[in-house]
């Protein structure tokens, strides 16, 4: 039997195609999955903020400024009311605070950037974690350490599970013993 | 036990077994009802799409544009208020404007949810649907957001094109208009509805003596004058005692539609059912109903009689003679001799009337007479009302049945038709010089013969203070935005002694002033000098002045004003008040003088809409209504055998929504409206709701219905709603009415073998269930003496005798799967079919705890409506008296749930405490659980029905406030169902780890089960023994909907108790 280009394409290119399509898919999906995930966002900000002084040098606890993490579902950003409890005196002078004075003083909000977010239809709630002493670097990362936030862990509904099967293998620290979290959909979606 | 099954039928197509709506028991929708959907008769350039590629290019011009990662900002407080935890809901008392003491949620400063308030002691923390729904207009996009002067009061308004002014200008020019009409002593009129407040109407008050020439009229389309005018004729007062409706075991109701539309709503449901507690069936009330109309409390009669209203009269003349006869007349007044042409025997025979019915109410009257309650409705006339009054007299019940210690308060007297009359002819002549609408419509709401359309053009002046543009606004030349409920201060006074507060909620949405200071504003030397604490601060004033002292408490004002605003209400201790004595010739003075003639009108009220208010209110238009189960319309409503006089039909077509077309006259008025043939109605009589056919209103009520205050008359038939001698015939016409009451119906042929064991509907009479519990107690004793120490075989054979007990089949499920064990709380509800009235409140609270959507009367049409609870009505009996049967039906959250094995990509599953879960973002739309599901309660978003009502009504700018931050606002292509209220479950499971205890079961309460008037909803952990919710699972009389099919479900029905003899029972066996 003679040997046809026909042939030829069929036997050796079309799989040789099909395999390399789907192997830079592949290698893509894998490859661009933390980016997808968001992990590594970390924009700029209205205001040049530094948690690296405030939570790590000067070791102000999490909640003076994020107040509702303990008692609701939202952790909450502060308002300015609450940057300006010190900085009514601290730093007068520097450039972001006379940023930050301004939007006190206009009545406007500051329009932070967000950085972590899971999708409307999931209902996080800060609360149901925080109380059971999960620490926030947990999700978080080690907020101490940045000069400017990013984000350091994926927000999927498989990292959300991955926890909740296996709380202390993803939290070595815990020394206290937690229960595996819910899995069932109603625990995060309603 | 004979085994006489009544059939049950849900509508007169079921009942004639009308192929297609057999057929339409086997499927979710009707077959055929998308027919007509021709994609290619959609008009191709529609706004809509417009908008919507308009959207789509710019969001994909945004994307390729914009840095993907971004993920919004987040908007924090500049000055966080520190009464505002974000996340967590704040709660303040408050009162509607209709006096219903109520307490709104709100997140982050929005209302999002009405309940009642505990505190208040007439709603006693429940309201009706309508204060539920009131959220709605709040947000409303229709809303007027700014002052209007219109220079040419001969244009037509249109929402757009509403010439816009500012306050400065519209006050300076209304104070120097005011000033004007006073010094030329051109009258000011003030048309306003009732006054419910004490501080209000000492506004109207100053206001007059500021303004001397002032006058103030007020109107009420739904008035009660009758009843209180017969009030003062027999006891020389206006102040009505409030009901008892507790006290009475015998309540003979004529044409008073209690349950329904009539009075204080809530509270009589609530009074009434709590003498409906199946665990004293002895205490039960029996209520008796005559009546020409088909009413909810018709519906909820244990004995109902079909009389045409002009034999009202006679019949309670005759029920008196028969007391006095039988030796039992508790009035010790002068002579009785009005009574002595009346005899009950010659009634009922020259009447023909039910013999059972008439000798089951005279024995029972004569029993119970001074817990009688006999109680006529409003439509009803001043002759009928003194009648019952009398008969009231003469059983000795009036001490016992009303509480004359706490009157319902009249703060002004609405104006009388003289006084109506006198201020047209006034417009006519040119006397008036301003006329000032106080949130009133009489051009809707007054009779159109009084000619107040007319006349009121001929005002040079008028002010309109209104929240949306309304038909009283066409031709004004002032238009004068006003605060929702919900954004202003006021108090309210219904009973003496009740202080009810109003306090805002939100700030002002739009720029608008609430009406009492609007006047205050117009009232004050410095016009342009407005706050908007000016009727606050009055409202506080006169509190300090005439509340206060009142109240008798030792803490300065401030402390009792701040605790009255805390609570919603401040009680001031009852006089005692001595009832008044009667007054017999009020009977001779007015006696009742119209005969049956031709056919008998009576304009009742809507259910849900009020007087047309709340016509633009969505929610309201589309919960079905409790009898006929229509939405979006009124409609005649005649029996069937005058449908088959008149030669019309209604509902026969293959979608069941065709209806033919009446001409109903009055005296010359006449009305085109469409039929609905209604089971139980009396024949030759016709009944129209109001409040229908608004012509300008928002989008929603625009042009919904017909406009039935066109048969009204200023001088009257029998009442302004009652009227003789109407004539009615076919008209040209097919208009499409609406009901649900054919859609989800459960498949009776596919479980008509179950009848055997249990029916839908399982009722029992109360004389049988007396007999019942004792036998039931004799097996029990003899059981556990049988079985002493085996509990598990003592249970099996307790339960094997009382199915037999009750007279039902015993039955084996099989299950190839075994149970799951649930060992932590698993979730059970239980609604008790004895208190049910079938209001519709936990609908309605549903649609607004869970962001339900209004889909529009087009697609309701087609059973696409998304109400995740509905109320089905069966009938049994004949159509002409049939028998009402009420089921509230949600998702039954069965532990072999048919949707979870059919759904392919396990977007529904079960969870750990017993929810029949939905998760909206995994469903890809495949129908195949709505398909599967028994109860037919799964919920389809055929379209995103936010942007496709009433052209993407929802998406306008101030309705996204409205949502539940706490549920998914889900879109086009996911169902939905009941979720038990899944979010309140895991705001109290976080709350009780929050605290570090377990969860209780009663530590969550569902919407529908706070709502209910009735308490009729149980809800709780079915796992925990002692819980209340456990009880009622094990209660003799609780069974499930399809408990045969083995999908266990978990929703439990307390078998309903009839309160009639027991050969006449209805449903049971």
């Amino acid at each position: 039997m003679k040997k046809t280009i026909l042939d030829y394409a069929l036997k050796v290119k079309l799989p040789v195609t099909v395999f390399v399509i789907l192997m830079s898919f592949a290698l893509t999906y894998f490859i661009a999955k933390p980016e997808r995930d968001g992990v590594g966002y970390a924009p700029e900000q209205p205001i040049a903020f530094s948690h690296k002084l405030h939570a790590g040098d000067m070791a102000i606890d999490c909640q003076y400024c994020h107040t509702s993490v303990s008692k609701t579902r939202h952790a909450s950003i502060p308002a300015a009311s609450i940057c300006m409890n010190c900085h009514k005196v601290a730093r007068t002078d520097k450039p972001e605070i006379i940023k930050l004075t301004e939007y006190y003083n206009n009545n406007q909000p500051i329009p932070w950037k967000r950085i972590h977010r899971v999708p409307e239809y999931a209902y996080f709630n800060h609360a149901a974690h925080v109380t059971k002493g999960i620490d926030c670097a947990n999700c978080h990362g080690d907020v101490r350490k940045m000069e400017v936030v990013s984000q350091v862990k994926s927000f999927t509904m498989g990292a959300c599970l991955e926890c909740h099967r296996n709380p202390h293998e993803n939290m070595p620290q815990m020394t206290q013993a937690v229960n595996p979290g819910p899995t069932h959909c109603n625990a995060c979606h309603r | 036990m004979t085994n006489s099954k009544p059939k049950f039928w849900k509508s007169l197509n079921q009942y004639n077994q009308k192929p297609e709506s057999v057929e339409a028991t086997h499927h979710e929708f009707v077959n055929g009802v998308t027919d007509e959907f021709d994609v290619n008769a959609l008009p191709d350039k529609s706004r809509r799409k417009f908008l919507a590629l308009l959207g789509a290019s710019s969001a994909l011009a945004a994307t390729a544009c914009s840095d993907y990662y971004d993920k919004g900002e987040i908007i924090t407080y500049n000055k966080k208020p520190e009464t505002i935890t974000y996340g967590e809901a704040n709660y303040y008392a408050s009162t509607l404007n209709n006096g219903a003491g109520v307490l709104v949620k709100t997140r982050e400063g929005r209302p999002i949810k009405i309940d009642g308030n505990p505190e208040h002691p007439i709603g006693k923390g429940k309201v009706s649907a309508g204060d539920q729904a009131v959220i709605m207009d709040l947000y409303d996009p229709s809303r007027l957001r700014y002052p209007i002067k219109k220079s040419d009061s001969k244009l037509v308004l249109y929402k757009d094109e509403m010439p816009r002014s500012d306050w400065e200008k519209v006050d300076t020019q209304i104070v120097g208009k005011l000033k004007e009409a006073a010094n030329s002593g051109k009258e000011i009129a003030i048309v306003t509805h009732s006054i419910l407040s004490p501080t209000q109407n000492k506004l109207l008050i100053d206001f007059a003596a500021k303004y001397p020439t002032a006058k103030v009229y007020s109107y009420e389309l739904l008035n009660e004058s009758e009843k209180i005018s017969a009030w003062f004729d027999s006891y020389g007062s206006y102040d009505l005692p409030s009901t008892k409706w507790d006290s009475a075991d015998i309540i003979v109701s004529f044409e008073c539609d209690f349950l329904g539309t009539e009075g204080n709503v809530t509270e009589q449901i609530r009074q009434f059912s709590s003498r409906r507690d199946m665990d004293m069936p002895e205490k039960f009330n029996k209520l008796y109903q005559v009546e020409g109309n088909y009413s909810l409390t018709g519906a909820m009669a244990d004995y109902r009689l079909r009389l045409t209203p002009e034999l009202h009269y006679g019949f309670i003349m005759s029920l008196a003679s028969e007391i006095v006869k039988k030796g039992k007349n508790a009035y010790l007044g002068s002579d009785l001799s009005v009574l002595s042409g009346y005899s009950l025997q010659q009634f009922a025979d020259q009447n023909k009337l039910n013999k059972k019915f008439i000798d089951e109410l005279a024995h029972d009257i004569l029993a119970h007479s001074d817990k009688t309650l006999v109680v006529a409705g409003s439509s009803m006339p001043n002759s009928v009302h003194v009648a019952v009054n009398l008969l009231n007299e003469v059983l000795g019940s009036v001490n016992n049945v009303y509480d004359f210690s706490r009157a319902n308060k009249t703060q002004r007297a609405l104006s009388t038709n003289d006084e109506l009359k006198s201020l047209v002819n006034k417009m006519k002549g040119g006397n008036v010089g301003v006329l000032i609408h106080f949130d009133s419509n009489p051009v809707f709401h007054l009779p159109s013969d009084l000619g107040y359309k007319d006349a009121y053009q001929k005002v040079p002046t008028i002010i309109s203070l209104v929240e949306s543009a309304n038909e009283s606004c066409q031709a004004n030349q002032y238009i004068i935005p006003i605060n929702h409920a919900l954004e202003s201060w006021n108090d309210f006074e219904l009973r003496s002694g009740y202080y009810s507060l109003q306090q805002p909620v939100i700030a002002p949405i739009h720029d608008t002033r609430q009406k009492e200071a609007a006047l205050l504003n117009w009232m004050s030397d410095n016009v342009t000098g407005y706050s908007h604490d000016l009727y606050h601060k009055y409202l506080m004033s006169n509190w300090e002045i005439s509340v206060y002292p009142l109240s008798g408490s030792v803490a300065d004002f401030r402390s009792f004003w701040f605790a009255a605003l805390h609570d919603g209400v401040a009680v001031i201790k009852a006089g005692q008040t001595e009832k008044p004595a009667f007054n017999i010739s009020a009977l001779n003075s007015n006696p009742f003088k119209f005969a049956k003639q031709n056919y008998t009108l009576l304009l009742g009220a809507a259910y849900y809409i009020g007087d047309g208010r709340f016509a633009n209110n969505g929610w309201l238009q589309e919960v079905p209504h409790p009898v006929t189960k229509s939405v979006w319309d009124n409609y005649a409503m005649m029996s069937p055998a005058t449908a088959k006089e008149l030669d019309v039909k209604f509902g026969e077509d293959k979608l069941n929504r065709e209806a033919d077309m009446v001409e109903v006259t009055v005296s010359g008025r006449s009305l085109k409206l469409p039929v609905l043939i209604q089971p139980g109605m009396a024949d030759n009589f016709i009944s129209v709701e109001l409040g229908y056919g608004r012509t300008s209103i928002g989008d929603v009520g625009k042009d919904v219905g017909f406009d039935a205050t066109a048969l009204m008359s200023i001088n009257g038939g029998i009442t302004s709603r009652l009227y003789t001698g109407v004539s009615v015939k076919k008209a040209e016409g097919i208009h499409h009415l609406v009901t649900t009451q054919e859609h989800h119906s459960l498949d009776e042929e596919f479980v008509k073998d179950f009848h055997l064991k249990r029916h839908i509907i399982n009722e029992y009479t109360v004389p049988f269930y007396l007999d019942f519990n004792k036998k039931y107690d004799e097996a029990k004793r003899r059981l556990k003496a049988e079985f002493a120490g085996d509990e598990v075989a003592f249970k099996k054979a307790l339960k094997s005798e009382k199915i037999h007990l009750l007279g039902h089949h015993e039955y084996k499920n099989h299950s190839i799967t075994p149970d799951r064990v649930y060992t932590d709380v698993k979730w059970g509800m239980a609604i008790d079919l004895n208190k049910c009235t079938a209001c519709g409140t936990c609908v309605t609270a549903c649609n607004v705890e869970n962001n339900i959507p209004v889909v529009g009367k087009e697609e309701a049409s087609k059973g696409r409506e998304m109400h995740w609870m509905r109320i089905d009505t069966y009938f049994s009996g004949t159509p002409e008296d049939p028998v009402t049967s009420f089921q509230p039906m949600l998702c039954q959250h069965c532990d072999n749930a048919p949707c979870e094995n059919v759904c392919p990509v396990v977007a529904t599953t079960h969870s750990p405490d017993g929810l029949n879960q939905m998760t909206y973002n995994r469903c890809v739309g495949t129908r195949y659980c709505a398909n599967n599901c028994p109860y037919k309660v799964r919920r389809y978003n055929f379209f995103d029905f936010r942007n496709d009502f009433a052209d993407g009504y929802y998406r306008q700018d101030t309705l996204e406030l409205m949502h539940n931050p706490e549920v998914t606002v889900r879109s086009r292509g996911v169902m939905e169902k009941c979720t038990f209220c899944t979010q309140r479950i895991q705001e109290a499971r976080t709350s009780a780890a929050k605290d570090g205890r377990k969860i209780k079961g009663t530590d969550v309460k569902t919407a529908c089960q706070e709502a209910c008037p009735a308490s009729a909803i149980t809800f709780g952990d079915m796992n925990d023994p002692e819980s209340p919710l456990s009880k009622l699972r094990e209660h003799p009389l609780g069974y499930h909907v399809l408990e045969t099919i083995s999908v266990k479900p978990n929703v439990t029905y307390l078998s309903r108790l009839r309160n009639t003899v027991t050969e006449e029972k209805h449903g049971e066996h």
